[in-house]
This record gives C-alpha cells, structure tokens and sequence, in this order.
C-alpha cells in the first residue's frame, strides 16, 4: 500500500470515471429487471458473456468490427431472454421469490455450462486496437476502449431513458412496475410487458458484454464476476432507478480504481465486493435511491 | 409429525410375536415412528458399506457423506430457516484453510477439525449483524458476494498461499478413515439437525420462515433465532470443509471457496426435499450418482443439473423424499377416506 | 391467567389498564390515526368501531407494536411500553389476532400455541407448555385438530386459532381485529359465546368490529374512530342510535338518520326511475353475474351472488364493510378467480379471462384506493389504457380534460402530487380512456370531503346522461341512491335486497343491514 502521485491519482480519478461507464452499462439490464420484474436475475452475467462470444465469434468469422456486429448480436440476445423469460420465469410468479431465484441461479449453471461446452474454457479476448492503445489528455492517458464503451454507456442510457419517458411502451412499462393489478386492468398485457422488458435487458446486456470483452479477458465463468460488480452498481445506484445506475457504475468505478492504486492492481475486483457489502449493510436503498416500498 | 390412524381391529387381533403387538399398540396409541426400521436399515447399510467398498467406492461415500452433512445445515438455516444462503463456500473454505494452518503448526487432527467449524462459526456471527437486515433475496445475493470477496481475499494474499494454496504437511487418514471421519461428520450433521428441529428453537425458526412479523408478535426474538441457526449451520459447514482438504491433502481458494459448492449443495437439498431431515441423504446419493452416470460426459454434467433442478423447482417442488410424503400422505387419507 | 373479581360497587383498581394517550401514526402524507386517547379499565371489554379507513387495525398494530407510533404514549398498567418492540410487548402481555388470520401455514395447530408458550414472559417446561397448550385448545374447541397443519383449516378454525394462540401468551390484554368478518350467522354466534367467556381469563379486551352484532352483545363500552380520529364514546347502545355515528357509516346528513337520497343537480328523483321498471326489463344487459360464489383472502367472499346492469343504467352496489363489493368488482374484471358461477359481459363469457382482455370488451374499473399511477404524470396515466391511433387517443384525452379542467391545469404533474379528490378524478378519467360501455366505480367517495364528493357525482352525473352503464360501489348510501337507477344489497357476501333506490330506502332493513340488529326500531316513514 503506497500513496500514489498526484498524476496517478488523476489518472485513476479519470480511467475509474470512464470504467464506472461500462459497468453501469453491464448493470442497467439487472436494474430494468429488478425493478420491473422485482426478481434478481442471477443469470444476468451470462447473458453478458453470451453477448461478448458472439461478439468475439462475429470477428472472427465476419471480420466486421463487433461494434457494428452489435445490430445482430444484441437482439439475437434480446430474443434468448425473451423465450427464457416467457417460458422459464413466467410459470414461476405465483409462486414467490425463492423459486425464482433459484430457477435463475440454475439458468446461470446452465448458460456457464454451455459456454464451456460450445466455446471451451479457454480465455478470450476480442482483439481490437483501440482494446489496446491509450490517448493521452495532457499528463494522463487513458485506454480508449474506455472512452467507447463511456460514450456507448452515455448512448443507450438515453435511448433507454427516451423509451421509457417518451414512449408507450415506456408508459406501460413503468406502470407495470409500480402497480401490475391496476396496469392489467386497464387493458395493459402485463406479462408481455415483463418478457420484452427481460429480452430488452439482455440486450443491453450483450452490448455491455461486446465491450467487456474488448477491454478485458474473458472465459465462460466470467459472467458470476459481472453479476456481482451489475449487482454492486444496482445498490449504489438506488435499486430499480435507471438513472442511479449510471451514478451507481461511475461511483463503483472511481473507488475501485482508487482504491487499486493505493493497495495494488489485484485488489480491484475485491475493493468492489467490500464497497457493496458495506453499502449493502449500512443502506439498502443505495447512495442516490430511495426506498422502495 | 403426523400421528398415524388408529389401526383396525383385524391388526390388532393379528399380532403375533410380542414386538408386533407392541408395535400394534404403540401404532394404537400413535406414538410409533414407522420409519424406524427404516432407519435401522440405513444404519446397517452405512457400517457395513466400507468393509466390502473399493477405494473408489469409499471415495464416493465420503463424498455422499460430507454432501449429507453440509445439506442438513443447508436446510437447516435455507429450508426451515427460510435464509437461503449462496455463499456456503465462504465457510466451507474457512474450515479447510483453517485445518491447512493449524496442522502445518501441528495441531492434531481432531482439534483441527473442530477448530475449522469454530472459526467458520465465529465468521459467521462477525457478518450476521449486517446480513440479518437483509431479507429474502437480497440476502441471498449478499452470501455470494461474500463468498466471492473471500475468495479474492485469499487469492490475492499471499500469508495462504495466495492462488497456489497449501499442501497439508501432516499426515492425512487413510480413505477408510476418512470415511469414518465423515460419517462422524454426516451422523452429527443429522443429529444435531435434528435435535435443533425438536428444540423450542426450531419452531421460533420454522414460524420467523412463515411469518416473521407475526412471530416476533408471539414474542419471538428474531435476530436471536437466525444467529444460533445461522452460526450452528457455519461450524458444521466449517468442519466439512476441514475434512474436504484431508481428502484432497491440499487448499487452494478456486476449490475451497468454489461456487460449485453451493451449486452442489442447492441440488442435494432441492433434489433430495427441503425443510425434510431425510431429503439430504437421499440428494447426496441422487447427485454423487449423478456425476457417475454422466462421467462418460463430464462437460454437460452442470448443464443437466440446472435443467434438473428448473424442472424440479417447477413441477415437484418438494423435492424426491418431500413428494414421496405428501403423496403417500394422500394415498392413506383416500385409503381412509374410500372405507 | 388472571381473575377478574371487580364486582360492580366495589373501588375501582390503580389507573387503567391500557392507556392510549394522543396516539398519531402517519403513512406518508396521510395521518391514518390522529391524536386518538382510549382507556381500556381493568375488567372491560371494550369495542372499536368506525366506518372503513377509520385507522381501527392501524390503532391495533400500534398498540402491538407492528408500527411505529408517530406521536403520543401508550401505557399498560403504569407502565410505558411506547419505545418497545413487538416482541418485548408480548412478553408483557399484549396478545393480538389478525383481520386476516395468520397462522403459520407450515406449522400445526398445537405448534402455534407452543411458539406462544415457549416466548412468552416466564419460562415453561416442556411438559408444562404441553399442558396449558391442550388445555386451552380444549376451551376454543380446537382440541380435535391440535395435529392438523393450519392451511388446511377453514376460516372459524383459524380465527379459533389465533384467538388460541394469543391466549396461550397468558396476555394481561387482548387486542382482537375483525374477529367476525367472513364468517356466517351462527358462526358469529359462537364467537360471541366465546369472546365473552374470555372475561375471566384476562385482564381486559379491546375489539376492532365491524360485524355490530358482535359490538352490542360483547362490549361494555365502545369508542367510535372516524378518518383517524375519535368520534363519540359510550355504550353500545347510546353510541348505535348517535345520529352522527350513523352519518359516519351511512354517509347520511340528515339528522334522524334515515338515509335519503341526495340530491344531484341534473338527475331527475329517483322515482321516476321506479316508473321506468318495466322499461327495464326490456333494455339490454351489459353485465350479467351469475350465481357467482368466490374466495378472497382465505375467506368466503361471495355466496351465489347474481347481479345485472342494463344499458344505459346505473346501478348502486351496497352494504357494509366486509359485505363482498369490492370482491364481486374484482371477480367482474378479472382479478380475482370466481369458484362457481359465470360473468357475461356484453353477450360474453368472460369468467375466466385475464383483466386486459376485459378490459378491451368496454369493462372499466375504478378500484378500490384509486389505484393511480404515482410515478407517471396525469397525462401518462390518462395514455396507458388507449391502445389505438394518436388522433383517437388526442380526441378521448379531450373529452377527459372537458370533464375535469382540473386535470388539464395539473397535466404534467405526477400522480403523487394529487390530492385525494384529484386523484379520483384521475382515475375515473383514466376508465374513461379506454372508451367503456360499462364502468364499475369502488368506493370513489372514500377519505374526501363533501364538496369534493359533490363535484365527483356531478361528472358522473354527465356520464350517464351520455349513456354510460355504471356499477356505483358506495358506502355513502346516500349518494348512491340519488344517482341510481337500480339497487343491490349484499351482507356477508350474499344478496340481501335490491329493488328500486325509492323503495330500497323506504324500507327498515337497510339500516339494520349497516348498523346490525343492535340498533333501534327505525319509526316507518313515508318520503
């Protein structure tokens, strides 16, 4: 443990900024769905990973930029989370939260077992320069897949933050949520509703998952790692609030990466398992929520 | 439990030997227990099993037991308790790195294992404040984040190790000893179970389960409760994980504190029937046997367990022995009812 | 348990047993108990009474301890439990049943009673807690089912059994909730017997009815809550025929009682209606309940009920709390399952569709509490039942703000902003947005003030002349009877009355169907 300069500590400030943006990305499907569907998807990892070894495998075969590549890999995910949701979590409302839960914890042994047997377990990383190289502003640089995956981050929290203020299905989304009874009974088809807002959530899901699999490795048992650091950037952000998401990942993302530069590179993932615990215990409802029902 | 009918006459006429009659009239007076021939045969089954067992065989009977032991204090604190805890491996891999350094210090065998339990224990009531404000399934996904934090803990230090672990530098038991070593573990596992479930202590932790509100308004002091099962379940969990790493005669986090504990155990209690005291016995032979029949495919042995387990959540939710109740509970009543 | 020997002219004992003292518990922005004093004395039995949302289960879980008081003390034999939690006050000696049973489903019977046992003030062996634990099943008449799980027990063993269960904590006081609602005639009959005979195992009991029969034969003293606050106090008898406890639950202003129809500005006296009755056979119906039996909350809800709306008609749906209105309005549109029976709705079967696709055949339903959406703005929630054209939906959204200007100035608020007339207002014109033929209207009087009622009635009023079919829900009977055309009156989850409003309010049983068998002799009139 050292007390790093303060070019480091600008640099860690910046880099967890811009990272804070790609795990708010990798978190905004987990927090539609809990506050929508109010269950916690415990596959929510593996629709990411599904989303980065398509990604990588788009390259390959394609050799089409995966970013490009989102327009097909996206819904292909999109519509996985649809079938699951509509046939696997449907049946299971009446009957509480645990089954659910469980029914999501054994869909992610599932997804992680498939992974390894389509995919193997090797370690991949979807090789793209801008995965690699840095820009450098003023004294400090910055890789620039961060910068991406910031600005996409920026991007679909709007296009999501438009569909949800400004359409119609937002309308019924929303009213979904907060009053499923009343909601159907004024004609709108409510489970309908939770399966495109599940499918809608694992799309942006595999998008957050093509970026992740730019800027770091990945291998098929990757996904519980995301769903931990997805989970983390829920409760800082204020459960089920979208836009406490995106506060959620940046705040999760300067702290880790301060923190990693004061005890070590390796402590990252550890510091925001810690943070989320302490927040966890201290203040349920989050940083920037407020408690919900 | 459910007292049985009053028998017919025609079985109380017929009784012959004196055990039977006085079966007959302790079956009149519904205080009998119809399994206890059950359990007598089991018992036989489990003494004689490593007398005419292979290696390999002993080898999966300690893996049955120590499965056994760790899904009764699953289903203590998850399926009577209502605490459905994903983070089991963060008291597993205590115990099995507390054993590692305390018998590379020399420690015997027997203190280290208790040891494990209680240090598990000890953790376990540390974190308890902090998680018991957490319900349902917050609660549960706070129990994997700690056990995945604990497991980058150790990863990353190097005081254990770090990701190469320890090698056991004493002397580890024999495969028939350690198969004793677990059926000690698995019958104390069971008894203290069920003990517990006979205690005053079960009924306030089976009524926090159904209605925590209303049993605090029945005076019952819920944090108390949760803490002796929670911290009870640890150390059995503690000791196991101990007995794991003389079986493997070494630790390391990605296998002490692996996840695939908790996807083994989820699958031994769901499978076998939660809230059950017989429902772990039967999941740990269900999923041991599992792994064995699909050796020949090792790779989609997890994907068949998870779409075993979704099927069995959705369609026979108790579980094998809890269906195998209710549903011999339904025949009787009809059987009862068609007189 | 202790004996009661106070027998009438001897000195009163040391201070009360209970005291409540300037209790307030607020949810939010709304105050459910405002500044309520109540005394239980050592030996009393002491009823609750008050028409829907008067606070009577609030004032219960703040007594036990399952919330937390806002303001005041609460005092049980000298002492002052008002900083304790739920599970110390029952080591003291509070016992309490739940409107809706509790009982532990997974538990048996007798477990119920020893979880009481064993948590209770003193330690008990094993062999004691038994004992005491049969003993007291034997006197609730549950003793043949001491070994049954509790969801498998119908709705009076249950209500035996949580009345078991809180006398198995030995209390000093006993809090029981709606200990009669859901049950039958010679089921409430029991429980009287049985209340009563508690006397002399405790040291008090305070009663939240509604079942008034209940009131009258078990209480020595009854307070009456309305919106919170303390209305009147007495016997049962002087607190019945109070006029003003009768306006609480009736909704009446007349000074005697006699609930009249209210006059709504545009709509002719319902006797012309009473003319009209061979006319109505002849006009179509929209909405026919057949035979229609249901279950809610565990309880048996609804008994063979029928009920019909014609086009164009409204038709007021009566009685008191616990009666199964709001459960028929909820089997109607589909949230709650009917067990027998069938409802047809324009010539369809819809009995066992789900709410959206009643919804699209032109049935609306204003639920009971509103039901808005707070965190969308008035004009989302108006938007989220049209699901046709923009134009269509511009067209309805112009209609909706013709008929409540309020709604237009407030647009872009969100619902949480409204207050409670306002958010009525918002969700009839929410019903209205999908364009029904028929609209069932829940309680939409409940927690406004006068002038606000006026105003709501007035638009519903507009409705019907533009030919809308209503299904009106009202506890206001008043209000009620001055718009309908047609009356039906449930009890106790079957058909009491119907008839003409004219004729229905002419008759004595109405009152007696509100205020129970208690009440005095209504003198016949002729209006």
């Amino acid at each position: 443990m050292y007390l790093p300069t303060a070019t480091a500590t600008e640099q860690a400030l910046l880099q967890g900024f811009l990272l804070g943006g790609l795990y708010a990305l990798t978190a905004l499907g987990l927090s539609l769905v809990l506050g929508v569907l109010r269950i916690i998807n415990l596959a929510h990892g593996e629709f990411l990973i599904l989303g980065a070894f398509l990604g990588y495998y788009w390259l390959q075969r394609t050799g089409v930029d995966p970013l490009l590549g989102l327009v097909v890999v996206a819904p292909v995910v999109a519509g996985v989370g649809f079938v699951v949701q509509r046939w696997a979590l449907s049946p299971l409302v009446r009957h509480g939260d645990e089954p659910a839960l469980l029914t999501t914890f054994s869909l992610s042994i599932i997804g992680q077992n498939l992974f390894i047997i389509l995919f193997t377990a090797d370690s991949r990383l979807i090789n793209r320069s801008y995965g690699f190289r840095a820009l450098r502003i003023g004294a400090v640089s910055v890789p620039e897949i961060y910068l991406i995956s910031f600005a996409a981050a920026l991007v679909i929290f709007g296009a999501v933050h438009l569909l949800m203020q400004h359409s119609a299905f937002g309308r019924q989304v929303r009213a979904s949520a907060e009053d499923p009874v009343a909601a159907a009974v004024v004609g709108v088809r409510v489970r309908r509703v939770h399966a495109l807002t599940f499918a809608l959530a694992a799309g942006c899901a595999a998008i957050g998952g093509v970026l992740a699999g730019i800027a770091f490795s990945f291998d098929a048992t990757t996904g519980t790692s995301y769903l931990l650091t997805g989970f983390a950037v829920v409760v800082l952000g204020g459960l089920g609030s979208v836009a406490g998401t995106l506060g959620g990942g940046i705040v999760l993302g300067v702290v880790e990466s301060v923190g990693a530069a004061v005890f070590g590179d390796g402590y990252l993932d550890f510091i925001g398992l810690m943070v989320f615990l302490v927040i966890l215990a201290l203040r349920p409802q989050g940083i920037f929520g407020w408690a919900r029902r | 439990m459910t007292n049985t009918p009053a028998p017919t006459t025609s079985a109380v006429e017929h009784g012959t030997s004196s055990a039977a009659s006085r079966l007959s009239r302790a079956l009149a007076a519904g205080r009998a227990r119809p399994w206890l021939p059950l359990l007598a045969a089991g018992a036989v089954v489990v003494i004689v099993y490593p007398f005419l067992a292979s290696t390999y065989l002993l080898q999966i009977g300690f893996q049955i037991l120590l499965y056994v032991a760790i899904g009764e204090a699953w289903n203590l604190i998850a399926g009577y308790g209502g605490m459905v805890s994903l983070g089991s491996a963060a008291f597993i891999g205590t115990g099995a790195y507390t054993l590692a350094e305390l018998t590379g210090h020399g420690f015997p065998l027997v203190a280290a294992v208790v040891a494990g339990g209680a240090i598990a224990a000890v953790f376990a009531a540390a974190i308890s404040p902090a998680m018991f404000r957490l319900r349902g399934v917050y609660f549960s996904v706070a129990t994997l984040a700690l056990a995945e934090a604990l497991l980058l803990l150790i990863s990353t230090i190097s005081t254990f190790g770090g990701t190469t672990g320890l090698l056991l530098r004493s002397a580890v038991p024999s495969y028939l000893g350690l198969y004793w070593w677990g059926l000690g573990c698995a019958a104390l596992s069971t008894a203290i179970v069920v003990w517990l479930l006979r205690s005053r202590l079960s009924l306030a932790l089976r009524a926090i389960r159904d209605d925590q509100d209303v049993a605090q308004e029945m005076g019952v002091h819920a944090f108390r409760t949760k803490l002796v099962a929670f911290v009870l379940a640890s150390f059995i969990m503690g000791a196991a994980g101990a007995l794991q790493s003389l079986n493997t005669a070494y630790v390391e986090p990605s296998g002490s504190f692996s996840l695939q504990w908790t996807i083994d155990i989820v699958t031994v209690v769901i499978i076998g029937g939660m809230a059950t005291r017989v429902g772990p016995w039967i999941g740990a032979v269900f999923t041991v046997v599992l792994v064995q029949v699909l050796a020949s495919y090792p790779d989609i042995h997890d994907a068949i367990t998870g779409v075993i387990l979704i099927l069995v959540i959705r369609f026979a939710p108790r579980g094998i022995w809890g269906t195998a109740v209710t549903t011999s509970a339904r025949i009787r009543a009809r059987g009862a009812r068609g007189e | 348990m202790h004996a009661v020997s106070n027998p009438p002219g001897s000195p009163p004992r040391r201070g009360a047993l209970l005291d409540v003292a300037g209790v307030t518990k607020r949810f939010g922005a709304v105050a459910a108990i405002d500044g309520v004093d109540l005394s239980v004395p050592f030996g009393e039995i002491h009823g609750v009474i008050g028409p829907n949302g008067a606070g009577k289960t609030t004032l219960i879980g703040l007594i036990s301890g399952a919330h937390r008081l806002d303001g005041g003390r609460i005092v049980l034999d000298g002492r002052d439990i008002t900083g304790l939690d739920a599970a110390s006050r029952a080591r003291l000696g509070i016992g309490r049943t739940h409107q809706v049973p509790r009982t532990f489903p997974q538990l048996t019977v007798l477990e119920n009673l020893l979880l009481a046992q064993h948590n209770g003030a003193r330690v008990r062996s094993r062999h004691r807690a038994m004992a005491t634990s049969r003993e007291i099943l034997a006197r609730t008449g549950l003793a043949d089912a001491a070994g049954r799980q509790t969801r498998d027990l119908p709705l009076l063993s249950r209500k035996r059994l949580e009345l078991a269960r809180a006398l198995a904590l030995e209390p000093r006081i006993l809090l029981l909730d709606e200990i009669g609602a859901g049950l039958s005639e010679p089921e409430v009959e029991e429980l009287i017997t049985l209340v009563a005979s508690l006397r002399s195992q405790v040291d008090g009991i305070l009663l939240v009815e509604h079942v008034l029969d209940v009131v009258t034969a078990a209480c020595d003293n009854v307070t009456v809550l309305e919106l919170g606050r303390v209305l009147v106090r007495g016997t049962p008898a002087q607190v019945l025929s109070d006029a003003a406890v009768a306006a609480a639950y009736m909704g009446t202003t007349a000074a005697a009682g006699e609930p009249q129809a209210a006059r709504t500005p545009g709509v002719p006296p319902s006797q012309a209606a009473a003319e009209n009755s061979v006319a109505r056979a002849e006009r179509p119906p929209v909405l026919i309940v057949d035979e229609v039996s249901a279950h809610y909350g565990g309880v048996r809800a609804l008994r063979s009920v029928s009920v019909e709306v014609r086009q164009g008609e409204v038709v007021a749906l009566l009685g008191a709390n616990g009666a199964g209105k709001t459960t028929l309005a909820n089997v109607v549109t589909g949230i709650v399952r009917a067990d027998t029976g069938s409802i047809i709705a324009h010539g369809v079967d819809v009995t066992r569709f789900p709410p959206h696709e009643i919804s699209a055949l032109g049935v609306a339903h204003c639920m009971e509490g509103r039901r808005i959406f707070g965190d969308l703005s008035v004009e989302e929630n108006l938007k989220v039942p049209a699901a046709v054209g923009r134009r269509t939906v511009q067209e309805r959204l112009e209609r909706v703000y013709d008929l409540f200007p309020e709604l237009a100035e407030l647009r872009r608020r969100p619902g949480t902003a409204l207050s409670g007339g306002q958010q009525q207002m918002l969700a009839i014109g929410r019903a209205l947005m999908s364009d029904p033929s028929l609209i069932l209207f829940d309680e939409i009087s409940l927690g406004l003030a006068p002038v606000v009622i006026q105003r709501i009635y007035e638009s519903l009023a507009r409705l019907r002349s533009s030919g809308t079919a209503m299904l009106l829900i009202e506890q206001n009977v008043e209000r009620a009877l001055g718009l309908a055309d047609y009356v039906y009156v449930l009890s106790r989850g079957s058909l009491a009355l119907s008839g003409h409003p004219a004729a229905v309010q002419q008759g004595p049983e109405l009152r007696g169907l509100y205020l129970g068998a208690g009440g005095p002799d209504p003198s016949p009139s002729v209006r």
